[in-house]
C-alpha cells in the first residue's frame, strides 16, 4: 500500500509545475513544514532508531559502563546460551501453542459476533450489545486479571459459589495447570472479540444490498446468503487481520501473560515475552535478554513475510 | 407490520444478550463488592446487591496518601502525555498532507519502518537509561510521544478537508502556522478526539512502565499501585478468609472494610473514568479503526 503512495507521489513531483523550481528553492519554502517535523523526526531517531542499533548489544558483553558501544564483541555467545538452556524449548514451545490456539480460536470470534450483530433488527439492541462488547478493550489488563481473580476465586468468589452451591467441590482456577490455557484464551477473546467485530462490521456494511435482494428472489435463505455473499464480500478484510495475526504469533501479549502466569504454571505458561522480561528487566541479564528477543523478532518478521507471500499467491490480497 | 421471529432470531438475540451480561457482569459484581462492607463481604458471597450497604471503602480511598499520590501521577501523565502526543502528531500529520514537500515520501518511510521491526523492550530499556528517565516523571511522556498509525490516521483526516479552505485563508494573508491552528486543528476535532481517547486509554492503563522503570514509590501510577495490590493481596484476602473475622480487618465503628473491599473500590475508581467517557466518542473511534486499518 505504500508503494503505491510512493509512486503517486513521483508521478505528481515529475509532473508539477513546482518542479520547474529549484529543489533547493522548494526546501525553502517549506521550511516550516520541516519545522512541524522536527520533533518527530528527532523522536524516531532517538526513540525507534537508536534501540535499533542497540539491539547489537546481543552480540556484546554489555555493560552499563561501557554502554552499547564501549562494550566488548561476544559473538553468537548468547544466542547458545538460551539454545542451551534446557527450558529454551519449553518456552519457544510454550509460545507457539499458546499463539495457535489464539489465532484457531481466538481470531473467528470478532467475525462471528460482526456476523450475529448484523442480523439484528432491533438497532437499539445492536447499539446496546456494541457498546457494552467495547468496554473490555478499553479496560487495562491489571484490572481484567483482579477481576478474574476476585471472580475465580474459592474463597468467596460467585463462580465457585455457584458451583459450590450445586453441590460441586470448588476448584482452584488461577494458578492451575488444568485451566491455565482455558483462561488465557477466554480472557483473550473476552477482551478483544467486541473491539475487533468493528472493522468486520464497517465491511459487512459496504457490501452491496441489491445483491441479497437478487438472492432472495432465487430462493437462497439467511444462512446461505451470509455463505456465499457476505462472507466472500469481507474475505480482504479477513485476510488482512490473519496476516497481521500471523505476524504476532512469536508475541502472545506480555501484560496478559506477565500477570497470569504463576511460579505454579510457570512450566507451560512461560513464553518469550515474559522469558525476555524476566531474565533482562528483573535479573539484569541485559546481552542475553537481547539477544532472545532479537530471535523473537527476526522469526516474527520472517513468519509475515511467508504469510504474506503465501497470501499474494493464493488470495491476491497481501499487506504489501 | 407483525415482526416474524424465527428460531433463528431468538437463538440470536439471547445468545448476544448473555455475551453482552458476561462482559456487563463483572463490572456489576466488582462494583457491588466496592460498595459492601467488607467483613459481611467475605462471609456471604455477592452477586448483585452490595452487603451491608456503606461508601466507607471509597472514603478510606480518598484518605489514603499513597492512593491520590499515584492519582495524581495518573492525571497528570494522561493530560500531558495525551495532549503532546495529539499536537506533535497533528503537526507531523499536516506537513505530510504537503504533495510538493520535498522528501515527503521519504519522511513517511522514515516512521513506517519502525512499526515493522522495533528494537524491543531491552534496547529502550538501556535508552532510558542513558536518557536518564529511569525514576523520572518523564518516562511516561517522552516514550510515547508519537505513532506511526496515529499519525497516517490524523494525515488520512487532513486530506479530506476541502483545500479551498486554506487557499482562501492564504489570500487572507494568514501565515501557515495561523492556518494549521486557527483552521485545520479546530476542523479536526473528530480525529484529534479519536487520537486523544486512544492514546488517553493507553496512558490512564500503562502499568508496565511504572513497575519495570520506575522504583520510586512516589512517581507511582494508579495502574501499577493495582498491580501490587494484586500480587499482595491474593495471600492477604484468601489468609483472611480462611481465619474468617480475623484481625487484618480494620474497624471504623460499626463499618468493615478489608483489604479486598478496599481493592475493588480501588478498581472502580481507576476504570470509572473510562467507562464514562467511551461510550459518546463511539461514533469516532469507529472510524478511526477503520482508517487505521485499512491504511496501516
Amino acid at each position: 500500500m505504500n508503494n503505491v503512495e510512493m509512486d503517486k507521489d513521483l508521478y505528481t513531483d515529475n509532473y508539477s509545475v513546482q518542479n520547474k523550481k529549484s529543489l533547493w528553492l522548494r526546501i525553502w519554502q517549506h521550511r516550516l513544514y520541516y519545522l512541524f517535523m522536527l520533533p518527530g523526526i528527532i523522536w524516531f531517531v532517538v526513540f525507534a532508531y537508536i534501540p535499533m542499533y542497540g539491539l547489537t548489544v546481543a552480540f556484546k558483553d554489555f555493560s552499563f559502563v561501557g554502554g552499547i558501544t564501549g562494550s566488548e564483541w561476544s559473538g553468537l555467545k548468547y544466542f547458545k546460551e538460551f539454545f542451551n538452556f534446557y527450558q529454551a524449548w519449553d518456552i519457544i514451545r510454550n509460545t507457539l501453542i499458546i499463539s495457535l490456539m489464539k489465532l484457531v480460536i481466538g481470531f473467528p470470534m470478532p467475525i462471528i459476533l460482526a456476523l450475529l450483530l448484523n442480523e439484528v433488527k432491533v438497532l437499539k439492541f445492536k447499539k446496546t450489545v456494541q457498546t457494552i462488547s467495547y468496554l473490555p478493550h478499553f479496560i487495562s489488563w491489571i484490572v481484567v486479571v483482579t477481576i478474574l481473580q476476585r471472580m475465580l476465586t474459592p474463597y468467596g468468589g460467585p463462580i465457585n459459589e455457584i458451583i459450590a452451591s450445586l453441590g460441586f467441590s470448588k476448584i482452584q482456577f488461577l494458578g492451575n495447570l488444568d485451566y491455565f490455557y482455558q483462561i488465557i484464551i477466554l480472557s483473550d477473546i473476552w477482551k478483544a472479540a467486541g473491539f475487533g467485530a468493528i472493522i468486520y462490521l464497517a465491511a459487512i456494511s459496504g457490501v452491496d444490498q441489491q445483491l441479497y435482494e437478487s438472492a432472495k428472489m432465487d430462493g437462497a435463505n439467511r444462512f446461505r446468503q451470509v455463505w456465499h455473499i457476505t462472507l466472500p464480500a469481507i474475505r480482504p478484510v479477513m485476510v488482512i487481520m490473519f496476516l497481521l495475526a500471523c505476524g504476532g504469533i512469536m508475541t502472545v501479549g506480555y501484560e496478559q501473560l506477565l500477570l497470569l502466569n504463576t511460579p505454579a504454571t510457570a512450566s507451560i505458561g512461560t513464553v518469550l515475552d515474559v522469558h525476555v522480561i524476566q531474565s533482562g528487566l528483573e535479573q539484569g541479564r541485559i546481552s542475553y535478554a537481547t539477544a532472545v528477543g532479537l530471535f523473537q523478532s527476526i522469526i516474527g518478521v520472517i513468519l509475515i513475510i511467508i504469510a504474506n507471500s503465501i497470501s499474494k499467491k493464493v488470495n491476491e490480497t497481501s499487506l504489501w | 407490520m407483525r415482526k416474524k421471529w424465527s428460531w433463528f432470531s431468538i437463538f440470536n438475540y439471547t445468545l448476544l444478550a448473555v455475551f453482552a451480561f458476561s462482559t456487563l457482569y463483572p463490572f456489576i459484581y466488582i462494583l457491588a463488592y466496592s460498595l459492601s462492607d467488607g467483613a459481611e463481604a467475605m462471609k456471604h458471597p455477592i452477586y448483585f446487591l452490595p452487603r451491608g450497604f456503606t461508601f466507607e471503602n471509597y472514603i478510606q480511598i480518598f484518605q489514603d496518601s499513597t492512593f491520590l499520590n499515584a492519582y495524581v501521577i495518573t492525571v497528570s501523565r494522561t493530560v500531558i502525555g495525551t495532549s503532546l502526543h495529539v499536537f506533535l502528531s497533528a503537526l507531523f500529520a499536516y506537513a505530510l498532507t504537503k504533495k510538493d514537500l520535498p522528501g515527503r515520501s521519504f519522511f513517511t518511510f522514515f516512521i513506517f519502518i519502525p512499526s515493522i521491526f522495533s528494537g524491543g523492550m531491552i534496547p529502550n530499556f538501556i535508552l532510558f537509561r542513558e536518557l536518564g528517565l529511569i525514576n523520572n516523571f518523564w518516562v511516561y511522556v517522552f516514550p510515547f510521544l508519537f505513532s506511526f498509525f496515529h499519525i497516517i490516521i490524523i494525515r488520512t483526516f487532513f486530506d479530506q478537508l476541502p483545500k479551498s479552505l486554506e487557499e482562501s485563508a492564504q489570500i487572507d494573508g494568514a501565515s501557515n502556522f495561523r492556518i494549521f491552528m486557527s483552521i485545520i486543528l479546530p476542523l479536526s476535532r473528530p480525529v484529534l478526539a479519536t487520537i486523544a481517547l486512544f492514546q488517553g486509554v493507553f496512558h490512564w492503563n500503562d502499568w508496565f512502565t511504572g513497575a519495570y522503570f520506575v522504583t520510586d514509590e512516589a512517581l507511582r501510577p494508579v495502574q501499577t499501585l493495582l498491580n501490587e495490590l494484586l500480587t499482595e493481596s491474593e495471600a492477604l484476602a484468601n489468609a483472611a478468609q480462611r481465619s474468617s473475622q480475623s484481625g487484618t480487618t480494620v474497624s471504623s465503628g460499626l463499618i468493615n472494610v478489608t483489604p479486598e473491599s478496599l481493592r475493588m473500590a480501588t478498581l472502580i475508581i481507576a476504570t470509572l473514568p473510562i467507562i464514562c467517557i467511551y461510550p459518546f466518542l463511539q461514533k469516532y473511534f469507529v472510524k478511526g479503526v477503520m482508517v487505521g486499518s485499512i491504511k496501516g
